[in-house]
């Protein structure tokens, strides 16, 4: 037993443990501060008066007293009660130089609040709002739907997803300290003032050149930001986050697309073919892959806003395209269920939205600028994958082994432009995908393999179809080159290196 | 018309979220959802820049922070460790009850405090009576409040009669103790931050305060004087690229670059004849002894070619006002007191101390490591005492109301010793308070594997999960940083005060709280009872420095220095009876009398020959290892701050090496790449930042990471027996 005296000190000093001190005892001497008292020390580093028509705000960095102690992004976090690991503002690394004349500098970044601001551009919703008083580029959050475009857009990976809340957020410039007079949180910690508010005249902003060796072009989103530096910055200067590492691979999307795609391809077939069978397929596809696409937003109940950025983004476009192209779709099937006449100008007018759609879905990638999303590469991707998986629905339906010999060609002779594309861009060290080339052979050799190798099981089904007279092999290797377009896919996200602000070390 | 819904929603909950409102008491907008209803200045409890905080206050409990505008020390600004200073105590893996190990399942069992006390008694009870006062020793820290320092020293050796003991300052701290104490008779760093500013010249030996210490850095941007910043380090790290000179000296010839300059200064005949006649002792010895580091042998020694060593010299021997810094990069070396007192040296033959913008500086690690360099206890009697002195042992037994003979003249055995002696087998128990000595000790696998030695183990300790805690037989739940009153004193003897601003999880513990529950159960009835509070104890600690260089009886009691902003030590009764102190009182710096703290009051000039390192590299392991400071998100090895999202996010996740790109291209290595590193004693692998930052022949590995100091030598400075972190053998390799 123990002694009641002795619990007696134990629960005596865990209860003086809880009970708080510091107000009772010294909370009194900031009361009467009415001000920020904070201001004395930036009041020179944000502009005595608010834009005029024709300017708007800009951070501007002086990279000379910039030494990377990342209080600007500490402070950013704290004083816009972030969620946890959330950051608006990140402090990355260039470093190079020679042996003798060794060189690192560190970069404090956040939104560059661009003039032509490509997540607004890409937005489906309108949920970006270029301030026209301020120039502040304004992240609606009660408006994102979460469909995440503007990460993609944005060239300097400054939109942030949150799992958590389903909505992107991003740096806000605190408009609401600058119309107060105050500095935004960033410009109030910088302990060197290395960061601070400048107007700027809005035609004056770069449209050319880069804010940094390796940032992307600024013709693209005209980033208001300005970097000085006295320092003699190396030709070769090189990013700190050199690791390479996948990218985000949005799952729905990849299932999305490869199941819209395979939708227009199998309507291509039904088409030709005709039956019941054929056309029913293809819709599941459709259906299939729009209901998956769901899954990809974050707050799908205010998708239905789409239509608001039809003027610019190409996601609207797509939603669009695609809305029509399954109320086509699914009356070409209807009436070919019915047995009404009017199949063929249905049929006709559902291969156009298809097309149409495809081509949306693919303008997306390419509007990004991403090298490995070129025109070009991104085309070929989308359309080959209806093509091919077409040819198979075909040859499966037709049950014409033959048909399933060309198919497998076809995806073989898309897969080798691809391959040769891809060699290209691994050998040539400027080549713009060069580095995508890098992570799709260091770090995607197994995806690669696994499409391969899917692609080898359809040859094999191809072959078998010769021997039995069943459409089994040919949808089985329907199947195959389903997964190989998968494969494809995940490569086609998980490779495509993401331009970005320079990173931080060994990152 | 108004239609249903909205087109574009401006507003919402999501909106709301984010809204900011004037957060009144000064402070400038602050987000609404953690808008303070009070707020209160507190000093951090990181680093010994020692910034105030302004705590966001709501119902008494913290909810927020930011810099403190007007305490002298940090300006309103404040580095990510501290702005994220209240995030690691919600941390999941707080301890909330004594732990202790069943010895069946090898598991740590959550236990009462009545136990755990029982038994802490007992078991070091048993251990002392079987194997002799000597057997059981404590290591500690530099991380939590003064008067916990001075509590558990007092309570080790008056109260439980034990007699080694010593703390993790020792891995930072103990070489510029060492070296003040020898040199001007007492452990007084000189300076104060106004001096950052006042320079004309600032040297920067072994030091990255833009990484390190980046609010003292701030200080420097702050300088008018447009001054020569000169960065004698073998990295160009983040400061030598901010600096207008900077010197990549061989690691480990720091010594002999210092000797060499000296040598030129007397030379050339750029000294302060005056000064060094009237305010030190040993300068003639110290002129004769430097002849023989002629800039040919110390250009051949450091690979600084002779023009560069001149012209380094001349803009100290230009300068008005020089004033010298050095951190880990001298205090971590095999012979690191002579190369603290080779720049002590500097300072004093060209008369650049006392004045402002001068002074021979050592920029403190931890926030306390100066409290518990003055009141641990451990290796200096409470208040810069000597245990030798039987005057100072009355004094001090006097003033805790102690018998004389409870004070015992035996010094302690340093860390090393400590760690030596549990191998011997004559250290049994071991009581680890704040401090994780089985990620930081160096060449770490052996303390691990020395601690299954051990009788019994004691880990004091916030977190459950610290490599330390792990091994522990006995867990004892502390309060954190935050959670409990006391002070701290900072780099420039600042005395700042702590707080109790957010509650304990479960039953953790204020330090000071454990302590007197131990006093309680070892049964040393009212011994103790004079620290009844953080409080009532540092009143204790002003009666024992009376007299001392230290002095702070004319501190009234925390509320004045709540009010004050702090107060530097020393602060008598003398300057608390000025009635209007002059402005300039709030930063002050020590030998403006040019009075030093020795017998004569003249400093001594003391120096050695530069000895060999521990361990050179050979052709089996032909790289340095240097280790030191990553990032200034990361604070030692990561208890707290890897408790942080944000601070998570500010530096990488693996550990990494820098390495020259001639020595990877030579060994096939890419950036990014995963390498091996190997020692003499471990071998570990890392993700490779390939850098010419780094030269080659050279590799630096952040000590953050826990595999880093698995690798590192364990040689020591033999008179101050610091660790040398800063150099020892490896070879790399791709992994």
């Amino acid at each position: 037993m123990s002694d009641p005296e002795l619990r007696t000190l134990v629960d005596a000093l865990l209860e003086e443990q809880r009970t708080l001190t510091a107000v009772e005892r010294f909370a009194r001497a900031h009361e009467r501060h009415e001000f920020p008292t904070q201001q004395k020390h930036y009041r020179d580093l944000i502009p005595l008066n608010a834009p005029q028509s024709g300017e708007q705000y800009a951070f501007a960095v002086n990279l000379d007293t910039c030494t990377g102690c990342k209080a600007c992004v500490s402070a950013c976090h704290s004083l816009n009660g972030l969620e946890d690991g959330e950051l608006w503002r990140e402090v990355g690394l260039l470093h190079g130089g020679t042996a003798r004349a060794p060189f690192q500098q560190t970069i404090t970044t956040a939104c560059h609040h661009c003039a032509d601001p490509a997540c607004a551009n890409g937005c489906p919703v309108l949920a970006y709002e270029k301030e026209a008083a301020t120039g502040i580029v304004r992240h609606l959050d009660d408006q994102c739907i979460g469909c995440q475009y503007c990460v993609l857009k944005c060239p300097y990976d400054v939109p942030k997803y949150s799992e958590k809340l389903g909505i992107v957020r991003k740096c806000d410039m605190c408009h609401s300290r600058l119309a107060d007079g105050e500095a935004p949180a960033c410009v109030q910690a910088c302990p060197n003032e290395a960061i601070r508010i400048e107007v700027v005249k809005s035609e004056a902003v770069a449209s050319e050149g880069r804010m940094l060796p390796g940032v992307f072009e600024s013709s693209y989103t005209r980033p208001t930001t300005t970097y000085k530096t006295s320092r003699d910055m190396p030709a070769a200067v090189r990013d700190g986050a050199e690791k390479l590492r996948l990218e985000h691979a949005h799952w729905p999307l990849i299932f999305m697309l490869v199941l819209t795609q395979a939708a227009a391809g199998a309507y291509g077939a039904a088409s030709a073919l005709g039956g019941v069978l054929p056309v029913t397929f293809a819709t599941a596809l459709l259906h299939g892959g729009l209901a998956v696409s769901i899954l990809h937003l974050g707050r799908p109940l205010g998708a239905w806003r789409f239509f608001l950025g039809l003027r610019k983004s190409w996601m609207s476009r797509e939603i669009l395209a695609f809305g029509m192209f399954a109320g086509c779709g699914t009356a070409f099937a209807a009436v070919v269920w019915l047995g009404w006449k009017m199949e063929r100008p249905l049929a006709i007018a559902t291969l156009v939205l298809a097309a149409a759609g495809v081509a949306c879905s693919a303008m997306i990638y390419v509007d990004t600028r991403r090298a490995a999303w070129s025109g070009r590469r991104t085309f070929l991707k989308f359309f080959g994958t209806a093509i091919v998986l077409g040819l198979h629905a075909y040859a499966m339906f037709a049950a014409m082994p033959q048909w399933l010999v060309i198919a497998v060609a076809v995806q073989w002779i898309f897969a080798g432009i691809e391959t040769r594309y891809h060699l290209c861009a691994l050998s040539d060290d400027d080549h713009p995908a060069h580095r995508s080339a890098l992570i799709t052979k260091r770090l995607l050799g197994a995806v690669e393999d696994a499409r391969t190798i899917a692609m080898l099981l359809g040859a094999a089904c191809a072959a078998c179809a010769f021997i039995t007279p069943s459409r089994w092999p040919a949808a089985v290797a329907f199947g195959f080159a389903a997964i190989a377009a998968i494969a494809e896919r995940y490569a086609f996200f998980a490779g495509a290196c993401a331009p970005r602000m320079p990173g931080g070390t060994a990152r | 018309m108004k239609l249903p819904f909205n087109l574009r929603n401006f507003d919402g909950p999501l909106t709301r979220e984010l809204v900011r409102e004037p957060g009144k008491f000064g402070l400038g907008q602050v987000p609404s959802k953690v808008a303070p209803d009070a707020t209160t200045t507190m000093v951090c409890g990181f680093c010994s820049t020692g910034c105030g905080l302004k705590i966001h206050l709501k119902d008494g409990q913290a909810v927020n922070l930011s810099a403190e505008t007007d305490y002298p020390v940090n300006l309103g600004m404040a580095c990510p460790k501290g702005w994220e200073a209240l995030t690691p105590l919600a941390a999941p893996d707080r301890a909330t009850t004594p732990l202790l190990r069943n010895e069946k399942t090898g598991e740590l069992e959550p236990v009462d405090w009545e136990r755990a006390m029982v038994l802490f008694c007992e078991r070091f009870k048993e251990i002392k009576a079987k194997h002799g006062a000597e057997s059981v020793a404590f290591l500690s820290t530099g991380q939590i409040v003064t008067e916990e320092l001075a509590f558990l020293g007092a309570l080790f050796k008056f109260g439980m009669g034990f007699v080694h003991c010593d703390s993790n300052t020792r891995q930072c701290m103990a070489t510029s103790h060492v070296a003040y104490k020898q040199s001007f008779g007492f452990d007084a760093p000189p300076f104060t931050y106004a001096d950052f500013e006042e320079s004309d010249v600032l040297v920067f030996v072994g030091a990255n305060p833009c990484i390190a210490h980046p609010i003292m850095w701030q200080r420097v941007m702050r300088n008018p004087h447009r001054p020569e910043i000169i960065v004698v380090d073998p990295r160009k790290t983040e400061t030598a690229m901010a600096a207008t000179q900077h010197y990549a000296l061989t690691p480990k010839s720091d010594l002999t670059l210092l000797y060499g300059i000296a040598n030129i200064l007397i030379a050339s005949g750029w000294i302060d004849r005056d000064f060094i006649a009237a305010h030190t002792n040993g300068f003639a010895e110290f002129a004769e002894f430097v002849t023989r580091f002629t800039p040919d042998h110390v250009a051949a020694e450091t690979g600084i070619v002779v023009a560069d060593l001149w012209r380094l010299t001349e803009t100290i021997a230009q300068g008005k006002r020089v004033s010298f810094w050095w951190t880990m990069g001298v205090n971590q070396s095999h012979e690191a007191t002579r190369t603290a007192q080779a720049i002590i040296n500097l300072a004093l033959i060209t008369g650049n101390i006392g004045r402002p913008g001068t002074g021979a500086n050592s920029i403190t690690g931890q926030c306390n490591a100066m409290g518990s360099r003055i009141f641990a206890n451990v290796t200096s009697l409470l208040g810069g005492h000597d245990f030798q002195n039987a005057d100072h042992r009355a004094k001090v037994a006097r003033v805790l109301g102690i018998p004389d003979e409870r004070i015992t003249s035996q010094p302690s055995l340093a860390y090393d010793q400590i760690v030596q002696g549990i191998e011997d087998g004559a250290i049994k128990g071991l009581w680890l308070i704040a401090t994780n000595s089985s990620h930081s000790w160096i060449h770490q696998d052996r303390f691990n594997e020395l601690l299954k030695k051990l009788d019994f183990l004691v880990v004091q300790e916030m977190y459950t999960t610290t490599e330390s805690a792990q091994r522990a037989d006995l867990v004892l739940p502390a309060a954190g940083w935050g959670e409990k009153e006391g002070t701290l004193i900072n780099s420039e003897r600042r005395i700042g005060l702590v707080k109790k601003v957010s509650r304990a999880p479960g039953q953790a513990l204020a330090d000071f709280h454990i302590f007197q529950l131990i006093a309680h159960y070892w049964g040393l009835g009212t011994m103790f009872t004079r620290w009844s509070s953080p409080e009532a104890a540092f009143q204790l600690m002003k009666e024992i420095s009376r007299g001392q260089p230290c002095e702070i009886s004319g501190i009234a009691d925390y509320a004045h220095i709540d009010a004050a902003g702090g107060i530097q030590w020393p602060w008598s009764e003398v300057n608390a009876e000025c009635k209007n102190p002059p402005a300039e009182w709030r930063e002050r710096r020590l030998f403006e009398d040019g009075k030093f703290f020795t017998a004569d009051g003249k400093a001594k000039m003391l120096f050695d020959m530069p000895r060999a390192v521990a361990e050179p590299t050979d052709a089996e392991f032909p790289f340095v290892l240097m280790t030191g400071r990553g990032s200034s998100a990361q604070w030692h090895t990561g208890s707290r701050t890897d408790k942080s999202d944000v601070l998570r996010k500010l530096a990488p996740a693996n550990c990494y090496v820098e390495i020259n790109p001639a020595d990877a291209k030579r060994l096939g290595i890419g950036p990014g790449d995963e390498v091996s590193i190997r020692s003499r004693r471990a071998f570990i692998t890392a993700t490779a930042f390939v850098t010419s930052t780094v030269r080659a022949g050279q590799v630096f590995v952040p000590m953050h990471y826990r595999a880093v100091n698995r690798l590192t030598h364990a040689a020591f400075d033999p008179h101050s027996r610091q660790p040398s972190y800063k150099y020892c053998a490896v070879s790399v390799g791709p992994a």
